[in-house]
């Protein structure tokens, strides 16, 4: 079970990114947002496109060629490509709806859209099969008993640093805390001078950008895939769950606890050539934790009736 | 009435366009078409229970479907798996079919419990995880259900029953005796469950559904269990994808893993959204003029691309029913003959 462990981390660190970016997104606007598996994938998939070169036949990118700048520089201009996303989808579709008293079932509904559409144009674009970015081949060492390659310690650590800074940001910037006003109560954050509609645009940019970043570390921690977003998504419903819908920190920790579980998971016994069902046991949780904790371990009660 | 005039003419068009744009064999194609068409409709008719009478999201119908699928076949003769065990013994087919729909009416008792008394968006989450969870296990236990090898030789209980007509008639056309006598069944079954729905909305049982609906607060204040009927018409709904499925597999012949994905749930919810939320027919309408969108869609793929391989039409057919759901949600949320006051989209 120990040697799962490093995967594990790295698996929580990717769940627990994602899971804030969604359960923010959540708070400020109550959009449950089926598409933001897509956006995790456009971070990788722009990434892996700026940083490839076009003579290095790539599978992925079979009929379209690749861009080739620096690795670093492909993953910052992904990441605001992911933000000016993230803005056009809320200027150009979400601010319209909310305008027009959409409720928030409608709005779901056009997300699970949103997320095919998508997704597919992705696949219009690349390849089925997975890809991987352009970076040296790396052996595991042993770092306190946990194997891991040394990027993918860069990588955790990296996650973490993301992951303080966010709670920073929502704790002591102005930005953050009147995402969390318009969060708790968005008529009192008017009242108060908060422009709610400029704060879900702010959040909107953010989310995404977190999510692009998400995306990308999945894509150095595995591969690159056209559905990757969509396979990463339910578990980040069940770590949002977990964690309670609508908070930051919850979110972050149950993300991270069902990235854990996941991975440890492989090593059950009974789990003993069943690799698949690991996946179903973290959703089997949310269900669980559903029937008995709705609110999930950080949330408060009048979020979910 | 209007709206019924586009409904006729557009079903109209539809057939038009299918016997115009195959010059041989376009029976054939009807056929397929239609089965198709009525396996998705009623699947979104059992959708339409949920969402159009309830209000409820259910976005794991597959699931449904599929563990009524799953368990009429088990229980009939098949043969099963990598090396084909033949079970020839079973019960008969109906005695089958009931228990497979207790099966879909069962997982949605077990998934509704914990979420029904959760607001909405958690039912969202859960259906679809429910649905990815049974694709999992289906493929994981391979022992029980073929895994993706699946499950064969099951249709003859359903065909020792097709009569004489239907070979007359398949052999005139040049079409499949037994997807045509599946087509017969799934239509018979959309017509019988259409009769027996439109009684329920009727009833007492269906007005307090759609109170439910409309303020469950004044439902629970008048004395009734708004939870408990939330559940029956999730179960409903359910059994209703349990028949839905038990058609889809005898269409195949074959079930295995890879017959009930999750992306099959939003083919189903376009039909829906297509033909309209709420009312009773819309479903079915929806999932004609769905399939013939379908067959369109692999025009455009050519029109695109030189020689387009699975990917690419697989991929335009999926950007497509995307739009289709996105733009009928926003532009016209009832759909070709759904009343626009029967939805709420302003339910927060």
């Amino acid at each position: 079970m120990i040697e799962q462990l490093g995967n594990g981390l790295l698996l929580g660190v990717i769940i627990a990114l994602g899971s804030v970016a969604l359960s923010l997104l959540y708070g400020v606007t109550r959009i449950v947002n089926f598409a933001h598996g897509e956006i995790i994938a456009l971070g990788a998939v722009m990434t892996l496109f700026f940083s490839s070169s076009p003579d290095s036949s790539l599978l992925f990118f079979d009929r379209y060629s690749p861009i080739g700048i620096n690795f670093f520089g492909s993953i910052v201009i992904s990441i605001i490509l992911c933000g000016i996303f993230g803005a056009s989808l809320e200027i150009f579709l979400f601010r319209p709806l909310r305008k027009n008293n959409f409720g928030n079932i409608a709005v779901l509904v056009v997300t699970i859209g949103l997320s095919i559409f998508l997704r597919h144009i992705y696949l219009l674009f690349a390849s089925a099969k997975p890809s991987s970015f352009i970076l040296e081949l790396q052996r595991r060492e042993d770092y306190f008993g946990i194997q891991l390659t040394p990027r993918n310690v860069q990588v955790l650590v990296l996650g973490f640093i993301v992951m303080i800074l966010v709670g920073l940001f929502l704790t002591y910037t102005k930005t953050g805390k009147a995402m969390r006003a318009v969060r708790d109560s968005s008529d009192l954050a008017s009242v108060t001078g908060i422009n709610s509609d400029y704060i879900i645009l702010v959040t909107w940019i953010f989310s995404s950008m977190l999510a692009g970043f998400t995306g990308i570390i999945q894509g150095v921690i595995n591969n690159v895939r056209w559905n990757m977003g969509f396979l990463i998504l339910l578990l980040i419903f069940a770590g949002t769950v977990l964690g309670g819908i609508g908070t930051s920190f919850g979110a972050m920790f149950g993300g991270f606890v069902i990235g854990v579980l996941v991975q440890l998971s492989v090593g059950l016994e009974f789990m003993d050539g069943h690799t698949e069902a690991k996946n179903a046991l973290a959703l089997g949780l949310m269900i669980l934790i559903l029937l008995i904790r709705p609110q999930g371990i950080f949330g408060t009660k009048d979020r979910i009736s | 009435m209007n709206k019924y005039i586009t409904a006729s003419l557009l079903l109209l068009g539809c057939i038009a366009y299918i016997f115009l744009s195959n010059d041989t064999g376009s029976a054939r194609v009807f056929v397929n078409l239609i089965t198709f068409a009525g396996v998705y409709g009623l699947a979104a008719i059992g959708i339409n229970v949920h969402f159009g009478w309830t209000g409820l999201l259910n976005f794991g119908h597959a699931a449904f479907m599929g563990i009524g699928a799953y368990t009429t076949v088990l229980l009939i003769p098949h043969s099963l798996g990598r090396e084909g065990v033949i079970i020839s013994t079973g019960l008969p087919l109906p005695i089958a079919i009931i228990f497979g729909l207790i099966a879909s009416a069962l997982l949605g008792l077990l998934l509704g419990l914990p979420t029904l008394r959760l607001r909405g968006d958690y039912l969202a989450i859960v259906t679809i995880a429910a649905a990815e969870i049974f694709r999992l296990l289906v493929r994981d236990f391979e022992n029980l259900t073929g895994g993706v090898y699946g499950i064969i030789q099951f249709s003859d209980s359903l065909q020792v029953y097709r009569p004489n007509f239907v070979d007359v008639i398949s052999t005139k056309y040049d079409v499949s005796s037994a997807q045509l006598w599946v087509a017969i069944l799934t239509w018979i079954s959309i017509v019988l469950v259409i009769i027996i729905l439109s009684r329920l909305q009727k009833s007492p049982w269906g007005r307090a559904l759609r109170a439910v609906r409309e303020d469950e607060d004044a439902v629970r204040a008048l004395g009734k269990n708004a939870v408990w009927l939330k559940l029956q018409s999730f179960m409903l709904g359910a059994a209703i994808g349990g028949l839905s499925g038990i058609f889809l597999v005898f269409n195949y012949g074959t079930v295995q893993a890879s017959t009930f994905v999750p992306v099959l749930t939003f083919y189903i919810w376009a039909a829906l959204i297509l033909g309209g939320v709420g009312s009773l027919g819309g479903p079915a309408l929806g999932a004609i003029i769905f399939w013939v969108i379908i067959a369109g869609t692999d025009s455009i793929s050519r029109l695109l691309f030189e020689s387009p391989d699975g990917q690419q039409l697989a991929g335009v057919r999926f950007v497509i029913v995307g739009l289709l759901i996105m733009l009928f949600m926003i532009f016209r949320p009832s759909g070709i003959l759904g009343k626009k006051e029967e939805l709420l989209l302003d339910v927060k």
